[in-house]
């Protein structure tokens, strides 16, 4: 398809993407579109330096493919270089999404009258003061060339609401949110009674939260916070990036090392479906299924072809971009703990004195990770009492990856269809989390 | 029937560093274009990313009115304004020759760091125009620096950041920021917990989020903010003024303009004025809707219905320099403070992953991670000490809010 210029790694990305947004305030139509677009990203690497292009041309992606060329300094054995020895060679359509499965076929009107029927279970309640309804889906469609002789067509697609309400009784208030995704349209459908319990629980939330006494605690985090705690906490420290050239990391992070419980069990996985499925990363890597920790020990990392090489390891299917516009860095897929052994009533039950997360505002991870908590409960004698208005749960992530003492027996994964993750430049990449629920010890609670 | 169009053109060279060389450079050049028609009330929207039709895209935004999105505003009109601002590079080439020379500064001058991340060289237009006589073209050229900096015997992802984002380029200046930085890394600190002032680096520390959360102006006017009813009203200390601002005056390097061609004089629109609330931040829409000031804040991608979107805000400075205000005291410099939130009443507190004892000139040492507490009232209140007049670094306008903070050491 592409004439690749002699003497230089090259490949092509091009993005082929549906798009549909429906916004409501208050039940009333505030936006409705759906959009096609094509782009591409192009890139050549010469064994010294990566040169990249980002052109919405597609007619013009030949001659971009030959002007970056010509920034580059021609090499005869590129192909034992060892970051372009690291590229698989994948051929084939492997697309999931087509026909009636396309969520370009479903028509808009029917995704409107969806978010309009949910939008209509909570308006008028008078705790309301304001209601915004969304509806969002992406099908993208990507293509994947290299000189390498790389041939392949994959696709991803999520579609997802949110309802955010702000509630207000007398001087209270407080804001929370019902987030559901899935690939397919139909998995959306049915969704009332979820929608009232969780409008219930932050009514409920609302007139009965008390203040948190800061201090050191016990925390359970649901499934959805466990994942953003996995994702925060340790996923980023997996994004073997930031070891190229540092030998301070790299003994740091040895391989084998005793880093958690022996409870703990950290994955990123591509493979399942949801939003952090991705069938080949944007390096043309096939998804594979990692362990980053298993059972205490450090057991692997994430990794694009460059990392891969630089590390001597194989590559993982984490080359990932957040669109057309951005070359592929290294970053999570579905990021979970792996589940355990005890009932969510057994965690519940052994803790005197705690908290029990149940969503959560936003996460971030350095050296100290933060979760910033949305519904959360004090845990009083083995049960579960009353609200708790709380700022932000902290902990250092090694400290606290060894004060993990229960995980439960299910896992849920989480879907998103806003937000997502971040990472320097390139935000918002869609990705997935979850895992069982998880108690962790001595956790610094604001 | 009302024709608008709103073109955005994005144009850049991004320099990656890793291992403070350039790993790769990659250059863009995208053009994304809305079309938005005005009818009996209604507005239709289309958009194209790259080469279009532009009698098809009229049509598509035409047959948009069908989907009745109400847009009962006047559209603006009559009006003509083109601001440009030139960089000091002419081209990615000559960018990436000057960054390549101050690296190597940085491999010669400090080998015990690591400085990785994106440094860019970025040209924004973007034009409103419609055939009402509305014509305002912004173009802004400009250096975005996001340096990565870690020590490399440390073992935490990065140690400090190194910021910045203008027009002007002045190596020695750049190298200056570094060396202060470095230095403080190079060496260690410690303080007691108690009440401390604490001066906060604006683009690291996330001190400012419940201002824009309570101040957007449906939530104020459906009740559901901290200040709703409450213009008029001293909410915070007669020092506080506050602005929505899109001046580079105040270091905001953006279209002059808002989504819907609102512009405002100086810039800037006084949100909360000597501590008085003055407006929530509004668009046509939901000043019209709760009967508040118009402040011409609406944002949107480029093919959507313009809506309302927060503008940066931005603290009034004082009439005190930094070195005035620290009272030639040892003070905090929180360089990093990122994952803390407010609870709904206000209560604030963050983890502050970086800081440095600071004398308003020197970094004198890295302190230990510390957390910081206190309320939006009182740290904007009884709290708030000031905004420094002078700015910390002639690179872009970098003017450092000081106020006294609860500080734990974790």
């Amino acid at each position: 398809m592409y004439t690749f210029p002699k003497g230089i790694y090259s490949d092509v990305r091009i993005e082929d993407v549906f798009e549909t947004k429906i916004e409501l305030t208050d039940g009333r139509l505030d936006e409705i579109k759906e959009k096609e677009y094509k782009g591409a990203f192009i890139r050549v690497f010469d064994g010294k330096r990566w040169y990249y292009s980002a052109t919405s041309d597609i007619e013009g992606i030949q001659n971009e493919l030959d002007e970056l060329a010509k920034l580059a300094d021609p090499n005869d054995e590129i192909e034992n270089h060892p970051v372009v020895k690291k590229f698989e060679v994948n051929q084939g359509d492997f697309c999931e999404f087509m026909g009636d499965k396309d969520i370009s076929s479903t028509h808009i009107d029917e995704k409107k009258n969806l978010i309009e029927a949910y939008t209509a279970l909570l308006k008028g309640d008078k705790t309301i003061s304001s209601l915004k309804s969304y509806y969002v889906d992406k099908r993208k469609r990507k293509s994947f060339h290299s000189s390498k002789g790389a041939r392949l067509t994959f696709d991803f697609q999520m579609a997802g609401l949110r309802l955010s309400f702000s509630l207000k009784s007398g001087e209270k208030l407080f804001s929370e949110s019902y987030d559901c995704a899935s690939a397919a349209f139909g998995d959306l459908k049915n969704k009332d009674k979820e929608i009232k319990e969780r409008f219930n629980q932050a009514v409920e939330f609302l007139n009965n939260a008390q203040d948190i006494q800061p201090g050191k605690y016990t925390v359970i985090f649901s499934p959805l916070a466990a994942g953003v705690f996995a994702h925060e906490s340790f996923g980023h420290k997996s994004e073997s990036d930031f070891m190229v050239g540092d030998e301070t990391m790299r003994k740091e992070w040895t391989l084998g090392k005793k880093v958690g419980a022996d409870l703990l069990s950290i994955i990123d996985d591509g493979n399942p479906a949801g939003s952090g499925h991705v069938t080949f990363d944007d390096e043309g890597t096939r998804a594979n299924k990692t362990y980053l920790i298993k059972e205490g020990f450090l057991t692997g990392r994430l990794h694009s072809a460059a990392t891969a090489a630089y590390l001597d390891e194989a590559v993982t299917g984490n080359g990932r971009a957040i669109n057309f516009e951005y070359e592929p860095i290294v970053r999570m897929t579905t990021t979970y703990i792996d589940k355990g052994s005890k009932t969510l009533d057994e965690l519940v039950s052994e803790v005197e004195t705690g908290i029990l997360v149940e969503t959560i505002k936003h996460g971030s991870g350095m050296s100290t990770f933060t979760i910033a908590p949305s519904l959360a409960y004090a845990i009083k004698d083995g049960t579960v009492a009353h609200p708790l208005k709380i700022s932000v749960v902290s902990g250092n992530v090694f400290k606290t990856l060894n004060e993990i003492d229960g995980v439960s027996d299910t896992i849920q994964l989480h879907s998103f269809v806003l937000g997502g993750c971040g990472k320097m430049e390139q935000f918002p990449l869609s990705v997935g989390f979850g895992g069982p629920y998880v108690r962790v010890n001595n956790l610094d609670v604001q | 029937m009302i024709q608008e169009k709103y073109t955005i053109n994005s144009e850049e060279t991004s320099l990656n560093l890793v291992q403070t060389q350039i790993e790769s450079v990659r250059k863009k050049n995208i053009t994304k274009t809305g079309f938005r028609v005005y009818k009996d009330e209604k507005i239709g929207v289309s958009g194209a990313i790259g080469r279009y039709d532009e009698q098809e895209q009229w049509e598509k935004a035409e047959k948009a009115l069908s989907l009745n999105i109400a847009y009962p505003f006047e559209v603006s009109k009559n009006l003509e304004k083109s601001v440009e601002k030139t960089c000091d590079f002419a081209d990615g080439l000559a960018f990436s020759r000057e960054m390549e020379e101050m690296l190597k500064v940085l491999r010669e001058k400090h080998p015990q760091f690591i400085f990785s991340n994106k440094i860019n060289l970025v040209t924004d237009t973007v034009t409103l125009e419609n055939d009402k006589g509305l014509n305002l073209h912004s173009k802004i050229s400009k250096i975005e620096a996001s340096i990565l900096i870690k020590d490399k015997s440390s073992s935490d992802l990065m140690d400090a950041f190194m910021g910045m984002e203008g027009t002007q380029w002045d190596r020695e200046e750049f190298l200056r920021m570094v060396n202060l930085t470095c230095e403080g890394l190079e060496k260690s600190a410690d303080i007691e917990n108690g009440k401390h002032k604490v001066v906060m680096i604006p683009f690291g520390c996330e001190f400012m989020g419940k201002l824009y959360s309570e101040l957007h102006g449906l939530k104020y006017g459906t009740g559901g903010s901290l200040f709703s009813g409450k213009i008029g009203e001293q909410l915070f200390c007669e020092p506080f003024t506050l602005y929505q601002s899109l001046s580079a005056e105040d270091g905001i390097l953006s279209p002059f303009f808002d989504a819907e061609g609102t512009l405002n004089k100086g810039d800037r629109y006084t949100l909360i004025e000597n501590g008085v609330l003055k407006s929530p931040y509004t668009d046509k829409k939901y000043a019209r809707q709760f009967n508040l000031e118009h402040t011409g804040s609406a944002g949107g991608a480029y093919d959507s219905v313009p809506s309302l979107a927060p503008s940066p805000l931005v603290i009034k400075k004082s009439e005190r320099t930094l070195k005035e205000m620290l009272e030639g005291e040892k003070v905090i410099l929180a360089f990093f403070a990122s994952g803390g939130d407010f609870t709904p009443e206000g209560k604030y507190a963050t983890p502050v992953q970086t800081s440095f004892l600071f004398d308003g000139e020197r970094l004198l040492g890295r302190l230990p991670q510390l957390n910081i507490t206190s309320h939006l009232y009182d740290m904007f209140g009884k709290d708030f000490i000031g905004v420094a007049k002078d700015s910390f670094t002639s690179l872009f306008p970098m003017h450092l809010p000081v106020m006294h903070l609860k500080v734990e050491k974790i």
